[in-house]
């Protein structure tokens, strides 16, 4: 049968043959990951890795619509066929809670993550005890591609009217009316979709010092959705959806839609992924290459600022062979260090670590959002740290959205959306403190 | 023709053959759908949960049944999309398809090759990619639906943001897609009828109105009922089209039952609340056709009576 | 009576060449995509540089095999669709056309429906650990006979309908004929429902190779199927508009050429079996 598992191994043996420093020590590996616009950046250090090892990654890749159902299938049986999963932060706490991967601790006694890689709130730990992501949580994985909201805008049109990069939520709106007005483009984008806008409004939320909900022991939640800030937040987030500042239709406008906006210069701001930087700056995609930069998300009236993690982690499952499990973990370790991140980020990827702006990198144009991306992945958050954060994410979606397309008032969203996510919360086994309703 | 065979000989070929020609399909359903079915229908009765890499299952009764009727809201305002969206769609699909065939059926050898063509091109196009580009055509900036209407001095529609259209716009690009499958259908049906019944018929009625309703109609009833079948299930199970275009928003206004589906039994993992909705969805479904059959039946009964 | 013969057929013409204009219009739209850039896409333009890169991209990046994955769907969905057109047009003649007890009738025409009407995606993970269990995951065999199962419903029906749409007086002729039940079946009920088997064979040869959730989970990468490659285009952050139409492109054709020459081949095939 043709052997075609996308093998790095085969194109690359003979090469590493020739250069390679050091001898093969470790067996063959499997990876499942998606196809995306980072993957060429993940394959030249896949590359690098077996050039310099001589040990051999192949790569199974999957449509993003299917890599869940493909990892799923492999933990869950006896054997698995994977032998490294690439999990989006999405799927973290389903997989993490479920059991299905071995603590890196375990692989390899005491194993820690490098100083300097980031942990995007806790993210890669889990207590099992408490049923969440915790610092003091075993670990269970290296991110593996970072990515957070920043916000977006364009420089040129900043300079031009003489605007300043927004520190507050109210600068922020201000800076958009005056685009819109002076322009006639549309000053903000939110990106409102049902399944985009609860990603999209943690930033809002947490700034505003409220939260979807706290884990305030094990076992223990209390919901912070229908509190003052929360409210206070949704509103903010309506007024930025307003039809002064953004298009009209923000109801059905997903992450394609937005960058579609930014990068025909429809649109000069807007809260949106790291990773969508590559397409603002390809000239086969784009408009306004070299126009955008990058900042840190507005703080809420007490100064505090937050972003929403959206990073990558790879797992190593349960099920396949001690031998495996050293090999996985081995480029897993390797892959961490800052000389590589550097060349991770020439490759076009999204770093891991938060101090690649001290390198020779922050200095270089191309590569302008480091600072505002680190500024932002220290803040960032994981809103729903719980293992139905799928669930949650989707009924509460609902009445966000509606609140957007004004078929609830933010009041009975807010109320509705606290009551759905307390009631999956006790489902999943916690107790809950609710809030009165607004 | 078969002179000389014992009549015992044939009964006995007559049974076998009874065995051979059912038996592939049953061992199929059996071997390969029998686990996946019974598994769902059991599953409904169920609590999954993962727990250190192994399933716990928690028996709880009705309870996945309970809190689809009696706590849950987003799948019921898909029923009744679904509801209005096969029933639509499927009406249209019909006499689309049927118009469609009983024209190419009268054109020239040439034309009805290339307008075979034409008309198949919607179904051999991947769902995902149909899904994927009909939104790029419907967008509200860009869209080429509204440079159209602007190119005709018209004001520009947001076919899918717009909660009171977005359905609409769905219902339109599933018409769009799947008329094909009704017209190559009702093609074959109409290229099958028995040219000697149809030349006997034609005396007794005049025009081609009355043709087609009195005589091709009726004798296609068999090819026409299982086609309208076909068409309510997989317009039930539409979930592409809606994923791509809308993921069933804004709010509720484009929800469909598969959707709900998908979301629960897949994205959130509950295998057991989902595998409820989809017991529920399978007499939704069987009850349309019911009604669907019954309205056809009636029909006839009122034609043969007329 | 000539006159409105001759405004009627005008007026059919109009009414079908519109229709094709509908169904072509955006299907140009779709395909004009694979040539252009992804800036000249999302902005709409109608007039726009033409480049060849989104092919490119499609058959000679590195992580692309597109021409295999047409193979793979073009040997997945021919040998599914036979299987199912073979055994389901025999079957159909025996429930529709022969004295079957009920026992037997009702329980698998019952199924068949049952398993039609509930979502597919609740299935595929039971089919992953079916094969897995034997060892035949990411198997060809695997995902052609998950098609086959998947499709036979709608194989069995349709050829049930066309079976029920033959006079019945022909089956009493050949009966008194002496005829077996086989022989009526080759002789009589085959050549007769040949037309609604190159319908049924072309609706069930796209379903199998249109079929994206089954061969995502039942295939490997070196199995994996045209749709399911197309699928990778459309991004978590990225959708690739111009590959996708590329892909999408490069996998009509083939499927057009299949239906419209390939199925006639094969009926006709089974007919020149049969007429011995």
């Amino acid at each position: 049968m043709k052997r075609t598992a996308f093998s790095i191994a085969a194109s690359l043996l003979a090469l590493a043959a020739a250069t390679s420093a050091h001898a093969k020590d470790q067996p063959d590996i499997t990876m499942a990951i998606n196809q995306s616009p980072w993957l060429n950046s993940f394959v030249a250090m896949v590359d690098l890795y077996e050039e310099e090892t001589g040990n051999v990654v192949d790569l199974d890749v999957n449509p993003f619509g299917g890599l869940l159902e493909k990892i799923r299938n492999s933990v869950r049986g006896a054997e698995g066929t994977y032998d490294l999963v690439n999990i989006n932060s999405l799927w973290l706490s389903e997989i993490y809670s479920g059991g299905f991967l071995a603590p890196l601790g375990e692989v390899q006694e005491g194993y820690a993550l490098h100083d300097g890689v980031l942990s995007y709130g806790a993210t890669t730990k889990w207590d099992a005890a408490v049923g969440s992501f915790s610092p003091d949580g075993a670990l269970m994985g290296v991110p593996v591609n970072g990515n957070v909201q920043v916000l977006y805008y364009n420089q040129v049109i900043y300079d031009e009217l003489g605007l300043s990069v927004p520190d507050t939520w109210d600068d922020l709106y201000a800076n958009a009316k005056k685009i819109a007005e002076a322009k006639g483009i549309y000053g903000f984008v939110p990106r409102a979709a049902r399944d985009s806008i609860v990603y999209n409004i943690t930033p809002y939320i947490f700034s505003h010092d409220a939260a979807f909900f706290r884990v305030t022991g094990p076992g223990q939640a209390a919901i912070g959705l229908n509190t003052t800030g929360g409210l206070a937040a949704l509103k903010t987030y309506l007024k930025m959806s307003g039809e002064d500042v953004a298009p009209p239709n923000p109801g059905a406008i997903a992450q394609g839609e937005l960058i579609q906006l930014l990068s025909t210069g429809k649109a000069a701001q807007a809260i949106a992924v790291i990773a969508a930087w590559g397409a603002l700056e390809n000239p086969n995609e784009s408009r306004v290459v070299g126009q955008m930069s990058a900042s840190l998300i507005p703080a809420g009236p007490g100064g505090t600022h937050a972003s929403s993690a959206g990073h990558w982690v790879a797992g190593i499952p349960k099920n396949v062979s001690a031998e495996r499990q050293r090999a996985a973990l081995a480029f897993l370790d390797w892959f961490q260090s800052q000389a590589l991140q550097v060349k991770y980020v020439e490759a076009g990827g999204v770093p891991v670590r938060g101090d690649l702006a001290e390198t020779g990198l922050g200095t270089n144009n191309s590569y302008r959002f480091l600072g505002a991306y680190s500024a932002n992945a220290a803040n960032a958050v994981m809103g729903l740290p719980f293992a139905a954060a799928a669930e949650a994410s989707d009924a509460m979606a609902l009445h966000f959205n509606r609140a957007v397309i004004g078929e609830e008032s933010p009041e009975v969203a807010l109320n509705a959306a606290a009551e759905a996510l307390a009631g999956i919360l006790e489902q999943n086994g916690f107790t809950v403190t609710r809030q009165p309703d607004l | 023709m078969n002179t000389m065979i014992k009549p015992g000989v044939v009964i006995r070929r007559n049974k076998r053959w009874l065995v051979l020609s059912l038996a592939p399909v049953a061992v199929f359903f059996m071997v390969l759908s029998g686990f996946p079915v019974l598994n769902l229908l059991g599953l409904s009765f169920f609590d999954v949960e993962w727990r250190e890499g192994a399933a716990e299952f928690n028996y709880i009764g009705l309870e996945n049944y309970r809190r689809l009727f009696l706590e849950e809201t987003i799948y019921w305002a898909g029923v009744r999309n679904t509801l209005v969206f096969a029933v639509t769609v499927v009406t249209c699909q019909m006499v689309l398809g049927f118009s469609m065939a009983l024209a190419v059926k009268r054109a020239g050898s040439v034309g009805r090759t290339i307008l075979t063509g034409i008309f198949l091109l919607p179904i051999v196009i991947p769902p995902i990619v149909i899904g994927t580009m009909w939104r790029l055509v419907m967008g509200r900036e860009f869209g080429l639906a509204n440079t159209l209407l602007r190119w005709f001095g018209l004001n520009e529609v947001d076919w899918l943001g717009n909660p009171d259209i977005a359905l609409a716009s769905v219902m339109f690009v599933d018409i769009w897609h799947w008329t094909p499958f009704v017209f190559l259908l009702m093609l074959a049906g109409l290229e099958s009828l028995d040219e000697e019944v149809l030349d006997a018929a034609r005396l007794d009625v005049t025009g081609f109105w009355q043709e087609v309703r009195h005589i091709v109609l009726p004798l296609m009833l068999p090819t026409i009922l299982i086609t309208v079948i076909f068409r309510v299930i997989l317009s039930f199970k539409v979930f592409d089209e809606v994923y791509l275009l809308t993921s069933g928003g804004p709010g509720t206004a484009t929800e469909v039952v598969n959707f709900s589906i998908y979301r629960t039994f897949f994205r959130q993992d509950q295998v057991g609340y989902g595998s409820a909705m989809s017991v529920v969805t399978l007499f939704a479904i069987a009850l349309t056709i019911i009604l669907a059959r019954g309205v056809l039946a009636r029909r006839r009964n009122a034609e043969d009576a007329g | 009576m000539t006159l409105r013969r001759t405004s009627g057929r005008v007026a059919a013409n109009v009414l079908v060449w519109g229709y094709a204009g509908i169904i072509l219009l955006p299907t140009l739209w779709v395909l004009s995509n694979a040539f252009k850039y992804k800036i000249d896409i999302i902005t709409g333009a109608t007039l726009s540089p033409v480049t060849w890169s989104n092919f490119e991209q499609l058959l000679f990046s590195r992580q692309s095999q597109f021409l295999w994955n047409l193979l793979n769907s073009a040997f997945v969905a021919v040998s599914s669709t036979a299987i199912v057109i073979v055994i389901a047009t025999m079957a159909a003649f025996t429930l529709g056309r022969l004295r079957v007890p009920g026992w037997v009738r009702w329980p698998i025409l019952g199924w068949a429906l049952l398993f039609q009407m509930l979502p597919t995606l609740t299935f595929v993970g039971s089919w992953y650990v079916m094969w897995s269990a034997i060892g035949l995951h990411g198997t060809y065999v695997s995902v052609i006979l998950t098609h086959v199962v998947h499709n036979l419903p709608m194989g069995l029906f349709l050829m049930l309908s066309f079976m029920f749409a033959l006079p019945h007086e022909i089956f009493q002729a050949a009966r008194m004929d002496g005829c077996s039940n086989s022989q009526m079946f080759w002789r009589v009920a085959f050549p007769l429902v040949r037309g609604g088997m190159i319908a049924a064979t072309a609706l069930i040869f796209i379903f199998s190779w249109s079929d994206f959730a089954i061969a995502l989970t039942l295939t490997s990468p070196a199995t994996m199927t045209a749709p399911v490659a197309i699928a990778t285009f459309a991004q978590e952050y990225d959708i690739r508009y111009g590959e996708m139409a590329a892909g999408t492109l490069l996998s009509i054709v083939p499927a057009l050429i299949l239906i419209l020459v390939g199925q006639r081949f094969i009926v006709r095939g089974l007919l020149a079996g049969a007429v011995k």
